[in-house]
């Protein structure tokens, strides 16, 4: 239960909503109860004298009370599912107050691309805290101690049985479930996420399965996997079933146990038989409403789970992070030996990088896939805390520097943009919230997207664009921040090498007293930056001008000889 | 919803013992309202000692338990027929992926499918566990109690059968005004539900950018406007939930006033009639409520049976396998007017060539020339729609697969690397068992041992999903020692195009040279030197073989080739 904490003061915020709808569900419980008591007297006193004047009550209280019993229903709906959404959305405003200190960071911790979807899916799952965890029993309880108040000044037993009945039904036998699943609840998880983990092999492996002949064994195993998997759930759903079975028989028994004991008491003279049937009738209509409980097992469980995974991740420290204003400037950057290992890996992904790079220069770092060129951005732009070594921007620490003064004097382009869903313009006002069309406009034409409209329709993460567009689109919103020092991870990537060079060519063009720092794997075009960065192996291999590194024979060398040798007909 | 009911019904035994238990369900009912009436009467009415109404207790306690283990044997049917239909489900699925002849090359589908086998085949469970039963209980238990009705008092009768039909008619039409309305807000309500999504996938951007503080505000007002658009949605299910109760509570009411004229003016029924009418009444209107219910949670699982059919329709293209076998010496390949067409798509060839044992052979093309479908053809990964593979004269189809894959080594752009350790990835190379001698001779000969040794658990790090990643030069180097392990006598290599490090450069092609000693290498290249040191290049374009021939043949008659070694030559001459 602790878990729930925080969520459940954030559920009880909506107070308005909540009252209205626990007390709907109570009048539609009371209602449901008086119409069925009602029916049971009014037909037994019918049977002992004939007049008219019961048959016109009895229309009048089935109307009434079928009625009340409908609207209330309704209100109770209504209310409880607007409290469970605005409670949702205050969720995720407060889970995103305490995500956002510790991004981007984060990220590059949680290996997981499906970090953010598994977030916005647990919190999703937390709409069934109010409906089916917190609420049902809240209700069940008002409507059976009052009719159980009621009965008992017919019979003090009877309403003693309904009593047990409730305990047993509302609380004993729910609980029992759901302190049960909270055992047995991973093997369903878990044979799921072996299921998931293997089918994912088995396609994406697909083909060297085949070729190494495993592709037969592992088939059967997924088929194996999927079974178990199944047999999981199966067994969850019977356990289900025969909760709801146990509290379906409990609830009926006791109603038994009512008709028997006031058989009883009517047979020896304690109890007027007139209220028999409207006893009886009680205890049916009363126990109608324990439906909701046999779900309760499985959402507090769910609840439960999700909220835990969420407090995880809001409970983490947010990281320390330094005061210090950058102004504006053209800044350079240095390093020394800087030395980075992702978390859980073995390998440095950086060591012993040292350099400089002055104010207003053009700086390229290039090398294989793997060699650490990434990570190195990442550092500079400190998303990743450097292990040992510093990292200095125009002479102040980078650690020293508040992480937002410092990207407020970058212009950063990387690997993955985001583009929101919304328009061209509303994604490129990011960068600057009062640049004017005709801004927006010409930095669109300096990355050659010209022909695209301010207005045009921009799809969740730029779907609707190709990885070009996109790239392209980032500069132009890169520019548009008007920062001075640009640091732009692999930005041309999927651009074709005439465009990336009329871009780079404006770009220098416009801005010939920035600093620029570019990561990039293609070794064409190189000749005009001032400086070059050869990284292999999270080392720097070499460091010159073009016409130096050429000079060299070394790393660079090679490595631009093999580009040539690379056939494209 | 067709399909599924289909699938369902397949299920012969278990929908009859969801008939038997719904007809005993039924049968428990009538029994429990008949001793229920019994006992209220005799004690209430004719003064009956309590003992007397003993046995009547009994029976009623007999229907009970009736009542509820019929209840329990209809549920537990319902979870066993979904589990036995989901079971099949996947394992169709499974098997219409090994099928696919575009498994092999499509990698970006791969997602989609996994998705497909887990939760596309779970949402359909609602409409087995819960909905199926209720329709059983639906088809059956009404007609018991409407039986039983009017054999008590056919007034009764006659009135449910006047107001019954209102409640599914009602519930269509408002059900279809409902889905109208819900289509239109779907997408609506699509964007508010993903903006959090798109918000926080977009957190680094906006930090960068410095636009966090005003994001809060943006949650809060999507949040708001998203709640009320499924209020909205949700406003007019609760409506039409409100009207059924209050047309089933009225039709009760009806019956109730007619059951009351004639109990106390006409006095033509008994107060045990009564009563029992009564009792009976409710429970068949709460049947029919019940299934107004369930309907929704099967209707869950209907855009999912959608998907699922989608894929099980696609076409099947298994690769044919023979039973003659291959001896470990180079085979003589022939491509004899192979091609390979995939719907109305991509087609390739018809591909004419001959490769000789020994000999080296180069793929080249543009992008999206089909040089790799050509590669998948050969290694008999896709089925040839035309023409065939002869391997020594034999038709790859009449080979065991056993015995070509054994002979076969394949290096892709991108090797994929198991869960498991280095050794368990590199063995997989052999279908044998291996010592982890040979297993570190192999990672010598390609370069990685040295690597490996330095990592704290050297052969025995986990690699690949959940552990540790290597870079792409790694990767390349395990598969080359996976070929080292293997050697096979035929090796299809897809030569990286850049992005490796010089070591792994160095080493692909000392590599090749030692493996071309005992082996036919069919590479699609994209290096200058691999083109110019084989013996046959088969020049692609558009999936269409425009020239096969060595460098100096295709130098001297085909100007395509011509120009662009020339266009290098020039760039390398810059």
């Amino acid at each position: 239960m602790s878990e729930l904490k925080t969520m459940i003061s954030m559920t009880l915020r909506e107070r308005r909503d909540i009252t209205l709808a626990i007390l709907c569900g109570f009048l539609a419980g009371l209602a449901g109860v008086a119409l069925l008591a009602s029916s049971g007297y009014l037909i037994s006193q019918a049977a002992l004298a004939a007049q008219m004047v019961i048959l016109v009550a009895l229309g009048a209280c089935l109307k009434l009370f079928g009625l009340a019993a409908a609207v209330s229903r309704y209100g109770e709906r209504l209310f409880s599912h607007r409290a469970t959404f605005t409670m949702l959305g205050n969720l995720r405003v407060s889970f995103f107050g305490k995500l956002s200190p510790l991004a981007p960071r984060i990220f590059h911790e949680y290996r997981s691309g499906d970090l953010l979807s598994r977030i916005v899916g647990d919190v999703e799952s937390l709409q069934n805290l109010l409906l089916r965890v917190l609420y049902p029993p809240v209700v069940l309880l008002l409507v059976f101690t009052s009719t159980i108040f009621f009965t008992s000044f017919f019979s003090a037993a009877i309403a003693f049985v309904l009593l047990a009945g409730l305990l047993l039904t509302v609380v004993a036998v729910p609980g029992l479930f759901a302190w049960r699943k909270r055992k047995t609840k991973p093997a369903v998880r878990d044979s799921r996420a072996d299921l998931s983990a293997e089918a994912a092999e088995f396609l994406y492996g697909f083909r060297d399965l085949k070729i190494y002949q495993q592709a037969d064994a592992r088939k059967r195993q997924l088929q194996s996997f999927a079974e178990s998997y199944e047999e999981e759930k199966r067994k969850e759903g019977l356990q289900n079933t025969f909760m709801q079975s146990v509290n379906s028989f409990i609830a009926i028994l006791t109603t038994w146990t009512v008709l028997a004991l006031g058989a009883y008491f009517v047979a020896a003279g304690e109890l007027d038989g007139l209220y028999l049937a409207m006893l009886v009738m009680i205890s049916l209509a009363l126990f109608e409403n324990i439906a909701p409980m046999a779900v309760f097992p499985s959402h507090y469980e769910e609840s439960r789970q999700a909220a835990a995974r969420l407090n995880q991740i809001t409970e983490r420290p947010v990281p320390e992070t330094g005061s210090g204003q950058l102004p504006e400037g053209a800044w350079g950057l240095e390093a020394e030996t800087l030395a980075y290992t992702y978390p859980g890996e073995e390998r440095p992904a950086l060591r012993d990088v040292s350099f400089r790079i002055s104010p207003g220069t053009k700086t390229a770092v290039v090398g294989p896939s793997g060699s650490g060129k990434s990570t190195l951005l990442q550092v500079l732009l400190g998303i990743l805390p450097a292990d040992s070594g510093t990292a200095s921007i125009g002479g102040r620490k980078l650690n020293s520097l508040d992480p937002e003064s410092l990207w407020s004097r970058m212009n950063t382009v990387l690997q993955h943009n985001h583009f929101f869903y919304g328009t061209i313009r509303s994604n490129l006002l990011i960068a600057d919230e009062d640049a004017p069309d005709e801004a927006l406009q010409e930095a669109l034409e300096t990355v050659g997207l010209g022909a695209f409209s301010l207005s045009q329709e921009v799809g969740e993460k730029g779907g609707n664009l190709s990885g070009g567009e996109k790239q392209r689109l980032a500069i132009a919103r890169a520019m548009l921040k008007g920062a001075r020092l640009w640091l732009l991870d692999e930005p041309v990537s999927s651009v074709n090498a005439a465009t990336a060079r009329s871009i780079y060519a404006r770009l220098f063009r416009m801005r010939p007293d920035d600093t620029f720092v570019i990561v990039s794997h293609d070794l064409t075009g190189l000749e005009h930056m001032d400086q070059i960065i050869v990284m292999e192996n999270g080392r720097i291999a070499e460091n010159g001008s073009y016409a130096e590194l050429m000079e060299a024979h070394g790393y660079f060398y090679e490595l631009k000889q093999i580009e040539k040798s690379v056939f494209a007909s | 919803m067709d399909n599924l009911k289909q699938l369902a019904f397949a299920k012969k035994g278990m929908v009859r013992l969801l008939m038997a238990a719904s007809v005993l369900k039924g049968l428990a009912m009538v029994g429990q309202a008949l001793f229920f009436v019994m006992v209220a009467d005799r004690v209430f009415l004719n003064g009956a000692s309590f003992r007397d109404i003993i046995p009547l207790l009994g029976g009623l306690l007999a229907a009970i338990l009736l009542r509820v283990s019929s209840g329990y044997a209809i549920g537990r049917t319902g979870r066993n027929l979904a589990a036995a239909v989901k079971k099949e489900l996947r394992s169709e699925l499974i098997a219409s992926f090994a099928d696919s002849p575009l498994l092999a090359s499509a990698r970006g589908q791969s997602g989609r499918k996994v998705s497909l086998l887990l939760d596309a085949v779970d949402e359909t469970d609602g409409f087995f566990s819960l909905y199926i039963p209720q329709l059983m209980q639906t088809y059956i238990i009404p007609f018991i109690l409407l039986a039983v009705i009017f054999f008590l008092h056919w007034p009764t009768g006659v009135i449910i059968l006047l107001t019954a039909p209102f409640i599914p008619l009602f519930m269509a039409i408002v059900g279809k005004r409902t889905k109208t309305k819900a289509d239109r807000q779907m997408e609506e309500l699509g964007h508010f539900s993903g903006n959090f999504l798109d918000v926080l996938q977009g957190l680094t951007t906006l930090k960068l950018y410095g636009r966090v503080r005003g994001q809060a505000e943006v949650i809060r007002t999507n949040s708001l406007n998203f709640r009320d658009a499924t209020m909205d949605v949700l406003k007019s299910a609760f409506l039409s939930s409100f009207a059924l109760e209050y047309i089933s509570m009225l039709s009760i009411g009806i019956i109730a006033l007619e059951i009351g004229m004639s109990l106390i003016a006409f006095e033509s029924i008994s107060f045990f009639t009564a009563f029992f009418v009564m009792v009976l009444v409710p429970e068949f209107f709460a049947l029919l409520k019940d299934f107004g219910s369930a309907f929704h949670s099967g209707r869950g699982g209907v855009a999912a049976s959608e998907q699922l059919a989608g894929q099980l329709r696609e076409e099947r293209q298994p690769v044919v396998w023979g039973r003659e076998t291959l001896s470990a010496v180079p085979p003589h390949l022939s491509l004899n007017g192979v091609g390979f067409r995939y719907g109305d798509g991509f087609a390739l060839g018809p591909v004419q060539a001959e490769i000789p044992p020994y000999s080296r052979a180069a793929i080249i093309g543009a992008s999206g020339s089909g040089k790799t479908t050509l590669l998948h053809l050969i290694a008999g990964l896709l089925p040839a729609s035309r023409g065939n593979v002869t391997v020594n004269s034999v038709p790859r189809e009449m080979i065991s697969e056993k015995s070509w894959f054994g002979q076969l080594g394949y290096i892709s752009q991108d090797p994929y690397l198991f869960a498991g350790t280095i050794e368990e990835n590199i063995a997989i190379g052999a279908d044998r068992e291996t010592s982890r001698k040979e297993v570190r001779e192999a990672a010598e000969k390609a370069g990685i041992a040295d690597m490996v040794l330095s990592l704290e658990h050297g052969f025995d790090t986990r690699i690949g999903e959940g552990g540790r990643g290597l870079s792409g030069g790694e990767k390349q180097r395990i598969a080359l020692a996976r070929a080292f392990l293997k050697k096979p006598s035929v090796i299809l290599f897809d030569e990286p195009t850049t992005g490796l490090d010089l070591k792994t450069e160095r080493i692909l092609q000392a590599s090749l040279d030692e493996l071309g000693k005992s082996a036919t290498i069919i590479t699609v290249a994209h290096r200058l030197h691999t083109i110019r040191q084989s013996d046959v290049i088969l020049y692609l374009d558009s999936g269409t073989l425009l020239a096969a021939g060595s460098h100096a043949s295709l130098m001297d008659t085909f100007k395509p080739y011509r120009e662009a070694i020339a266009v290098q030559q020039g760039d390398e001459a810059l």
